[in-house]
């Protein structure tokens, strides 16, 4: 296990500069999430950690040493792909033992490894197999076996979970926070999803346009998001925004509330029309078109009973307004 | 729409040809002696020999070097790596009418000629240009995750040729091979130029002189070209059966 540290580290591709001055530091044993929409930089980032990428500017370094010039199998780091990368012609077995071999372990010590990962990760049944007759999801379970078996210091995740259907997601996303606190492994995991992130992450660095644009615990980015990037791209939904007094305040749809039913402490009114209104079951998302244009989400509980054109008069609760540079 | 006159006339036009084009092989089906007199008349083991060698000569060199070739070419940056691409590229251009002449003065002077070095080595070099090319199509179309999670796993590059990359590049290693073998052993004009020597020439060459000699059996003529060709079509009908399609299938997920 090792910390891992981001100095000051960009990264060009011609004229387009995909990471800027990240500095950005892992401690030892801790999860982050790299987050961002797509061309942020996050993937160039992990990309330049695990050596696939060379460094422009900046210092990256694994347990307090510079590897800017180590080369990939040298860093001893592992990386779960986002295609998964197995190797096709040959079993689970062996690609599970390829990366052990290749680093000269003993033949007993390399079957003890693999028999323990494939029983940790459920993969018993499956090490006779061939990549192609594994399902997506068993698939994504040898390419994380393959990356933990090696026991390397860092683990390097490259949106893993992107491959699969929406409920193996959610179950696979409790798997590897679950594994990743059993073996403790510094691990850098890169997603666009934003829910994932908040889920897994101890802690997550949101990148936007080659930029990092704040990091902290998911609790951090959600209360106090440091600009409006953070605020607009982390939470479902995101939070909304209000130009006010040369500012711009933004505000999570809790903190919307329908004026009538409001104690005083309430911000406002402010008068709009329902723009919008999706059911979701257990509460119901409104937007609310204001005179300046603007949309406010709130989420009122149960069923609310509003049509789109209606009048509606909302306030903002205080202590949940951010306010941000225009 | 074609009226059922037309129709017949069609086929009664197509069948004739193929009367034709089956008459040589049906005479042989019906005389089978004729194999083993075109065998004895045309030292066809002899021919037959040669063109083994050279072939697996040509197929062996070329094989080999453009698998080393295009994996550089494909999957490695380096200076000057597309000038020498189109160097290489030219390769494929020049006909063999083109630089025969040239070619035999040099290897004359050089003393290779009647030799099967001055049907192996230029054939070799013709048949790599190609290879390259196609060895590095077949490279650039491998996954590239697939090669980083090798280099990550502690693979050097040797090794990520020959135990990763290479065992799912079988069907294009099979297929050049089999293009390679075809147009080496089907080469004429280098052999009839490079060789004199009646035990160095190869199969199509003396088929050639065999044709001269026996202009009027067509039966002969006709065990003649089918003994020169059989071993293309068993060499083909051979590989095609390892031409496993979707090997790469699994590796990565689409």
């Amino acid at each position: 296990m090792s910390a891992v540290a981001f100095r000051e580290v960009s990264k060009r591709f011609g004229r387009v500069e995909a990471v800027r001055r990240l500095t950005l530091e892992v401690a030892d044993g801790e999860l982050v999430v790299l987050v961002g929409p797509s061309g942020s930089g996050k993937t160039t980032a992990l990309r330049m950690l695990a050596g696939l990428e060379a460094v422009d500017a900046g210092r990256i370094e694994i347990d307090g040493r510079v590897v800017n010039d180590v080369a990939p199998r040298a860093r001893d780091v592992a990386m779960v792909f986002q295609d998964y990368a197995l190797y096709p012609q040959m079993t689970v077995r062996d690609n599970m033992a390829f990366g052990l071999r290749r680093r000269g372990l003993p033949r007993a010590e390399i079957e003890r490894r693999v028999t323990e990962t494939c029983r940790t990760l459920g993969l018993g049944e499956l090490l006779g197999r061939r990549p192609r007759e594994l399902s997506g999801g068993q698939q994504q379970r040898v390419a994380l076996g393959r990356a933990l078996v090696r026991e390397p210091s860092v683990l390097l995740m490259d949106e893993p979970l992107s491959n699969l259907d929406a409920q193996l997601r959610v179950q696979a996303r409790g798997e590897i926070r679950r594994l990743q606190r059993e073996v403790g492994t510094t691990t850098v995991y890169v997603t666009h999803d934003q829910v994932e992130a908040l889920t897994l992450g101890d802690r997550v660095a949101v990148m936007n346009q080659g930029r990092l644009e704040q990091v902290g615990t998911p609790e951090q980015l959600y209360d106090e998001p440091a600009n409006a990037f953070v605020g607009g791209f982390i939470g479902s939904p995101p939070m909304s925004f209000l130009p006010w007094d040369g500012a711009l305040l933004g505000v999570r749809p809790e903190h919307v509330r329908p004026w009538d039913e409001s104690p005083p402490s309430l911000l406002g009114p402010i008068e709009g029309r329902v723009a919008y209104v999706e059911a979701l079951g257990r509460e119901t998302l409104v937007g609310v078109r204001t005179e300046t244009g603007a949309t406010l989400v709130t989420v009122l509980e149960g069923r609310a009973r509003l049509e789109v054109g209606e009048p509606l008069r909302v306030g903002l609760v205080e202590s949940g307004v951010r306010r941000f540079g225009a | 729409m074609i009226d059922r006159r037309e129709q017949w006339l069609a086929h009664a036009v197509l069948g004739a040809f193929t009367l034709i084009a089956l008459a040589p092989v049906v005479k042989i089906v019906l005389g089978a002696g004729s194999f083993a007199t075109a065998w004895e008349d045309g030292n066809f083991d002899s021919y037959l020999r040669s063109s083994a060698i050279v072939a697996a000569a040509v197929v062996a060199i070329s094989t080999v070097l453009s698998i080393l070739a295009g994996y550089a070419f494909g999957l490695m940056r380096f200076r000057g790596e597309q000038v020498l691409f189109y160097v290489i590229l030219l390769g494929l251009t020049v006909p063999m009418e083109a630089i025969v002449v040239p070619l035999y003065y040099d290897l004359r002077d050089v003393g290779m000629t009647d030799t099967y070095w001055a049907l192996i080595l230029p054939q070799a070099a013709l048949s790599t240009a190609f290879g390259t090319f196609w060895m590095r199509a077949f490279f650039r179309s491998v996954p590239r995750s697939l090669i980083e999670a090798a280099r990550l796993d502690g693979s050097s590059s040797w090794m990520t040729l020959w135990r990763i990359v290479l065992p799912l590049g079988r069907p294009a290693v099979l297929t050049m091979v089999a293009l390679v073998f075809m147009w080496t052993w089907n080469e004429f004009l280098l052999a009839l130029v490079m060789v004199s020597d009646e035990s160095l020439r190869t199969a199509p060459l003396g088929l050639a002189f065999f044709q001269g000699r026996n202009t009027s059996d067509e039966g002969l003529l006709a065990a003649g070209a089918l003994i020169v060709a059989a071993p293309v079509v068993l060499v083909y009908l051979f590989l095609q059966r390892h031409f496993i399609r979707g090997t790469l299938s699994g590796a990565v997920k689409g």
